[in-house]
């Protein structure tokens, strides 16, 4: 049935955001990760893909999470001689994580979500007027 | 005897049919509002049964009209918002259109349950 069809589309969107969610929670967890010792990489910002995939089953395209990707962005650096991980010139690279856009990252994730859940609760809607024709 | 009242049961089963079909497509729009290269799909509006002349088609070879695609929508509205990644699904205009697709819904179930009162009525046990 098309209707039960499209609630499993909009989940599959809802589980990939969800993902997304997951993942800007660990770059905004790890903003001040920096390593213990000098000449060891800081946290590296994760950035996480879409894929579509055509399901046989529900003969749809649904949604998946790619391969979560690094960003090869390049870190930022904090004077702080006297941090462990400080270089000669007192420099510590901290992670290239920026909170602006992974605030940003999540209201997107966040309305996409919403969009998801609003498509599920119309399609439950079409779904009880149906029932509704037997109570008639 | 004409069964007047048996097609009018037969379009809204039609209609009810579109509209779950029109609801899965704008499901996957939605989930894959943020997939590259995604493009969003949309249903042709239904035409009267016989409306529509289709060219016979009698060899492989033989070209079909350029447009219409099997029932897709074949305009291509102007879109105002495609990411650099190429996604080109609009939220809220996959919203407005799942929003009319419930409600156009609701009413084509509304008057199928109206049209098995009538039914009711005529064997004799409505009420």
């Amino acid at each position: 049935m098309d209707l039960l069809k499209s609630i499993a589309v909009a989940a599959s969107g809802l589980r990939g955001q969800a993902g997304r969610m997951r993942v800007i929670a660990e770059n905004l967890a790890n903003a001040d990760s920096t390593p213990d010792r000098a000449g060891v990489d800081p946290y590296r910002r994760k950035i996480v893909t879409f894929q579509g995939r055509l399901d046989r089953e529900l003969d749809a395209q649904v949604v998946e999470l790619g391969r979560v990707e690094r960003d090869r962005g390049a870190f930022r650096t904090k004077l702080d001689p006297g941090h462990p991980a400080a270089d000669a010139a007192g420099q510590v690279r901290m992670p290239n994580v920026n909170s602006l856009i992974e605030s940003m990252d999540m209201r997107e994730a966040q309305r996409s979500y919403e969009a998801n859940l609003n498509v599920i609760s119309s399609t439950r809607r079409m779904l009880q007027r149906t029932i509704d024709i037997l109570r008639a | 005897m004409s069964n007047t009242g048996l097609n009018l049961m037969g379009a809204l089963k039609t209609r009810m049919h579109w509209h779950q079909s029109r609801q899965k497509l704008l499901a996957e729009n939605v989930s894959n509002a943020d997939t590259p290269r995604f493009k969003p799909h949309d249903l042709k509006a239904p035409s009267p049964a016989g409306g529509g002349l289709v060219l016979a088609q009698t060899s492989p070879l033989h070209l079909g009209p350029a447009g219409s695609v099997n029932g897709f929508d074949p305009r291509d509205p102007k879109r105002f918002e495609t990411t650099p990644s190429g996604n080109s699904v609009n939220l809220e205009d996959e919203m407005l259109k799942v929003a009319q697709n419930q409600s156009d819904y609701q009413l084509a179930a509304s008057l199928y349950s109206k049209g098995l009162g009538l039914m009711k009525i005529a064997i004799g046990k409505g009420r």
